[in-house]
């Protein structure tokens, strides 16, 4: 009996194992071979032979990518933008919480009530794109980051975050005559490390990934983020876009140059993401799951 | 006495009411200035939007403005139940969006109650990096990805079902697989993200229950059925209430970024609808009006959601 349960258990334990073994290559293969088109030889990459190692091996393809001004231009306006939207939006959000996860606040739940409701119900696509254009923020670079500064469920999961600290902490402080901003400052927010380098994570990776912002408001090719650029490269696939501008000299085809700006432009997030990752675990365990 | 004293206490009660609010305010003014910018920026970026949407009832025109377009009553609403194209739009969007919910809102419990029985922390840590990955990359990434995986030229998942004796599929070109393409891209990047909600549930449940369900004998599935289902059960029922309100939303950025007027039958959904007919043909009124219908909606299911859950399950989430 008890043999009989330790094989089947055996059994289960092995598949499991090779399925999760098969998730992770899914996960991992189209990667892999988008690096070794972006360094295969135009004669391999375009009678399709390359698989999971480059065949030609060549480097002129991001030699192309590294120098093209359209992609540089649009890779400063994501880092612009990614730098300028996480502080704000952190500032912002992280002022917003606060206030909303002290209990003595008078009209608290009115005040989540308001925020929490946009969550829930929203304007749509039109109204908002015509609040913006009456803004005059329409082909403005702001208009990709200052409607996203506070983002609700960000906020939310730091007002949970703050609840749980101890109370004692701010009590002690209170009586030696701290006043609230005080305490946010040299106390809340000193506690607070994992929980805002998630959100800040979060914003970042929002600003960074966005594309859908930047197609409504801007056509200003000076303005134009990262994944906007990136669109327009895929949209326009084999035409012209690429075909009048690619050295023949190079030894490269549109499809290289696409896998080489989809890399580059996943570069920062696979650079950072393996050391935040301790972090947005907890982060996001504390804040979202309160039992 | 009584009648008497009753009318008397009333005012008080407001003034004490009135004074209490004012020493509030002035013990926590610096509470209420920090909130004053966030409140602000409510107003400005997601209430005043809300306003907006009066030009459904208007035939808008951008340059006499939201106050000199004339009304117009339930104009735009009508034309929109009687529009052949509406009608098939909001068909599609349901019908991808029931797909996503029915395949793609277990999958991560499942995923997750499975990665849960890996006992090797190393081997576990790492798939949980490798299936968090997808969901840190914009969909103009995933669907570079996935038109280069699934080319038919030197795509590698063409070429693997070449090997095996298929013929090679055009998907992001034949309506009969590109919502599948839709929903296997949508599993792809978010399963493993999902997951993470559910594996933090898991850590609440006290050990204790799964001790004395050994000692009684339960084995393996028994204990799943029993312990593991039942405590994450209002995570679960949360994060479906959550996945209501997005219900006719169907993943408009992402259908935006894969999609080609070849595959529009199957594909255009309220929100890619909206896109191209509001900005792109400046259809302003009608757009919203298919905007809010969607809105109403999908408010109503979060709403009815969780008065349900209140109702048969004694849980909600608010």
């Amino acid at each position: 009996m008890t043999v009989k349960t330790s094989f089947s258990e055996k059994l289960f334990n092995f598949c499991n194992y090779l399925f999760f073994i098969l998730v992770g290559l899914t996960t991992l293969l189209p990667f892999v071979n988008l690096i070794a088109k972006s360094f295969s030889s135009e004669a391999a990459v375009i009678s399709g032979k390359v698989n999971l190692l480059p065949i030609g091996f060549q480097t002129g393809t991001y030699m192309y990518v590294l120098k093209d001004s359209m992609f540089l231009n649009s890779l400063k306006n994501s880092i612009l933008l990614a730098i300028v939207g996480t502080a704000l939006g952190l500032f912002l959000t992280t002022i917003t919480a606060y206030p909303l996860s002290r209990v003595q606040l008078r009209g608290r739940k009115w005040f989540l009530l308001m925020f929490i409701f946009t969550m829930l119900f929203s304007g749509g696509l039109i109204p908002t794109y015509l609040l913006m254009h009456n803004l005059g923020l329409v082909n403005q670079f702001p208009v990709l980051f200052l409607p996203a500064a506070i983002n609700v469920f960000n906020m939310l999961i730091i007002k949970n975050y703050f609840e749980g600290l101890p109370d004692g902490l701010e009590e002690s402080a209170k009586l030696d005559g701290a006043s609230n901003i005080r305490i946010l400052f040299s106390i809340v927010l000193p506690l607070s490390l994992p929980v805002l380098a998630t959100i800040a994570l979060f914003f970042a990776v929002a600003f960074w990934n966005d594309y859908f912002t930047s197609m409504i408001y801007i056509t200003n090719q000076d303005f134009k983020p990262l994944q906007l650029y990136l669109k327009e490269l895929l949209v326009s696939s084999s035409s012209e876009f690429l075909k009048d501008n690619v050295d023949a000299a190079l030894n490269t085809t549109p499809q290289s140059i696409q896998a080489a700006s989809i890399l580059l432009a996943t570069l920062p997030i696979l650079m950072v993401y393996p050391f935040l990752q301790k972090y947005f675990v907890k982060g996001v365990l504390v804040g979202s799951v309160k039992g | 006495m009584k009648s008497a004293t009753a009318p008397l206490e009333k005012p008080q009660a407001k003034n004490n009411y009135v004074k209490r609010l004012a020493a509030d305010v002035k013990r926590d003014w610096d509470l209420y200035a920090l909130l004053v910018p966030g409140i602000l920026f409510l107003l400005l970026f997601k209430y005043a939007p809300m306003y907006g949407i009066t030009i459904a009832f208007k035939d808008f025109n951008i340059f006499d403005g939201y106050d000199a377009s004339p009304w117009v009553g339930w104009k735009h609403f009508a034309k929109l139940f009687n529009s052949p194209d509406f009608l098939h739009v909001f068909q599609n969007t349901v019908i991808i969006s029931f797909l996503k919910i029915g395949i793609l809102f277990p999958l991560p419990i499942l995923i997750a109650l499975l990665l849960n029985e890996i006992r090797r922390m190393l081997f576990k840590r790492a798939i949980q990096t490798v299936i968090y990955l997808p969901h840190f990359l914009s969909w103009v990434i995933v669907s570079g990805l996935f038109i280069d995986m699934l080319s038919s030229n030197g795509g590698l998942v063409n070429k693997a079902m070449g090997m095996i004796g298929m013929e090679p599929i055009s998907f992001f070109l034949d309506n009969s697989v590109f919502r599948g393409v839709l929903i296997t891209s949508a599993g792809w990047k978010e399963t493993g993200w999902s997951t993470i909600v559910y594996l933090a549930a898991f850590a609440t449940i006290d050990p204790g229950l799964y001790e004395a369900a050994k000692i009684d004998g339960a084995g393996r599935m028994k204990q799943l059925w029993h312990i593991t289902l039942p405590g994450i059960a209002p995570i679960i029922l949360l994060m479906f209430i959550l996945r209501l309100g997005s219900i006719l939303e169907a993943g408009t950025e992402q259908i935006l970024v894969m999609y080609n007027p070849t595959v529009y039958k199957v594909s255009d959904v309220i929100g890619t609808y909206v896109y191209r007919m509001g900005l792109g043909n400046q259809d302003y009124s009608f757009t919203t009006a298919v905007g809010v219908f969607e809105s109403v909606i999908a408010f109503t299911l979060v709403l009815a959601g969780n008065a349900l859950s209140r109702k048969y399950l004694q849980r909600g989430i608010w």
